[in-house]
């Protein structure tokens, strides 16, 4: 092997080994995002809780500010990480869980509720939002452990090779289409909704204060 | 060897090897977070009196807060680095002390028994979470001692033995034995949080209101 052959070789390992240990590497929090995600969300009932021992109202507007701020930027971190399993060509050439895709449009959806309804006092839309976390995580945690991770249990196999998403493009492909075309009809409604509403206000005058206190 | 033979070879080095690297760090840095989480857990004396100890309620809240958000946390972070006990794969190939994924399956434990019940207040769920600390600890920091540390200095029998009785990647059969408990009781925990969750944010909303 000649000295340029070697160059050309590291210089491909490091290009294509950079892009895979990257996804490789958010792949292997995405876990752990997840696992954040519905701990913030489900610890809800704990911090109302603790919320109402703090004697001022300067120490519980701290606490629950840094819950909710925490609680959505770790939802909304999960989220845009996981966009990468909506990438044709990760999700049917890489090994990731077959549901990924299904996983961030749930994620996706569940942003939606937090945005369109009033998810901290509306206590139907919290247990919609919960359902869709809960779904999702569920997506995302069930072939990631059962299938990626099982790899070294024979017992295991067919469940394995059926939830890896490379080696199980038939379904995977369907599954990337449903989820790329939910993830397109959602973004629509939310852009929709927003402008729609966002117009509305200005019409009825209703942002007249916010245009007052601005300037 | 060709060109892509090489590239391959060197990418699948690169890739093993921060795998490794990454879950032998969060393997060894998870006894520190486990005592940690013990110690604030028991600080909790010392902690009020400190509370009572400030001449300005803002001073005491923001004391307690600090405290409350510090040690939960820690809890939080130790599940989160613990899921790798949750993976087949990553017990099988690395030397991981035995109680691993029980003492992950623990540690979800405490966030439900702090999530159901108020440990802060109700002496009995205090208790039950200070039990589920020090269980988790033991399960976590003995195999990783003996299991683990001991297995890697090649001390000759008994200890060599132990070691490996210890050590997941050595003792395959009894670490899968625990990861299906582990994995069961997490799951059955976790439909437990969603439960309590779905049943009783409406009521607490109602009363923060």
């Amino acid at each position: 092997m000649t000295p340029e052959e070697i160059t050309n070789a590291i210089t491909q390992a490091l290009v294509q080994g950079g892009q895979q240990w990257l996804v490789a590497t958010i792949g292997a929090f995405m876990p752990g995002l997840w696992a954040l995600t519905l701990i913030f969300h489900l610890a809800r009932p704990y911090v109302l809780r603790t919320l109402r021992k703090l004697s001022l109202r300067f120490g519980a507007d701290v606490w629950w500010l840094s819950y909710v701020l925490i609680r959505d930027a770790v939802a909304l971190i999960t989220f845009g990480l996981s966009v990468l399993f909506l990438m044709p060509n990760i999700a049917l050439t890489m090994d990731v869980p077959l549901t990924a895709p299904l996983a961030t449009l749930f994620l996706f959806w569940a942003l939606y509720v937090k945005l369109m309804r009033d998810a901290d006092d509306d206590v139907r839309a919290y247990r919609v939002a919960t359902a869709f976390l809960v779904i999702g995580a569920t997506f995302y945690f069930v072939p990631q452990t059962l299938g990626l991770e099982a790899n070294s249990q024979d017992y295991l196999a067919g469940v394995a090779t059926f939830l890896d998403s490379a080696k199980n493009q038939a379904l995977a492909g369907p599954i990337l289409v449903v989820a790329l075309v939910g993830f397109a009809a959602t973004a629509a409604l939310i852009f929709y909704r927003v402008v729609l509403s966002a117009s509305r206000r200005v019409g009825s005058g209703t942002a007249a204060p916010q245009k007052a206190g601005l300037s | 060897m060709t060109t892509d033979q090489l590239a391959t070879a060197i990418i699948k080095g690169f890739l093993d090897g921060g795998e490794s690297f990454l879950e032998g760090t969060l393997a060894a840095a998870l006894p520190i977070f486990w005592l940690m989480a013990l110690a604030l857990h028991l600080a909790r004396p010392y902690m009020l009196n400190t509370t009572h100890k400030f001449s300005l309620r803002l001073a005491a809240d923001i004391w307690w807060v600090l405290y409350v958000g510090l040690r939960d946390a820690i809890v939080v972070i130790a599940f989160v680095m613990s899921f790798m006990y949750l993976f087949p794969d990553v017990l099988m190939s690395q030397a991981l002390p035995i109680g691993g994924s029980l003492a992950a399956a623990i540690l979800f434990g405490v966030l439900l028994t702090k999530l159901v019940a108020d440990a802060d207040d109700d002496p009995r769920a205090f208790r039950v979470v200070s039990y589920l600390l020090a269980l988790g600890a033991t399960l976590y920091i003995l195999p990783t001692l003996a299991g683990v540390q001991v297995s890697a200095l090649a001390l000759g029998d008994p200890w060599d033995g132990l070691g490996k009785a210890l050590v997941t990647s050595t003792n395959p059969t009894l670490a899968m034995g625990l990861w299906w408990i582990s994995i069961i009781a997490v799951g059955v925990m976790g439909f437990v949080a969603v439960w309590f969750n779905l049943r009783a944010p409406g009521a607490s909303l109602r009363r923060v209101a």
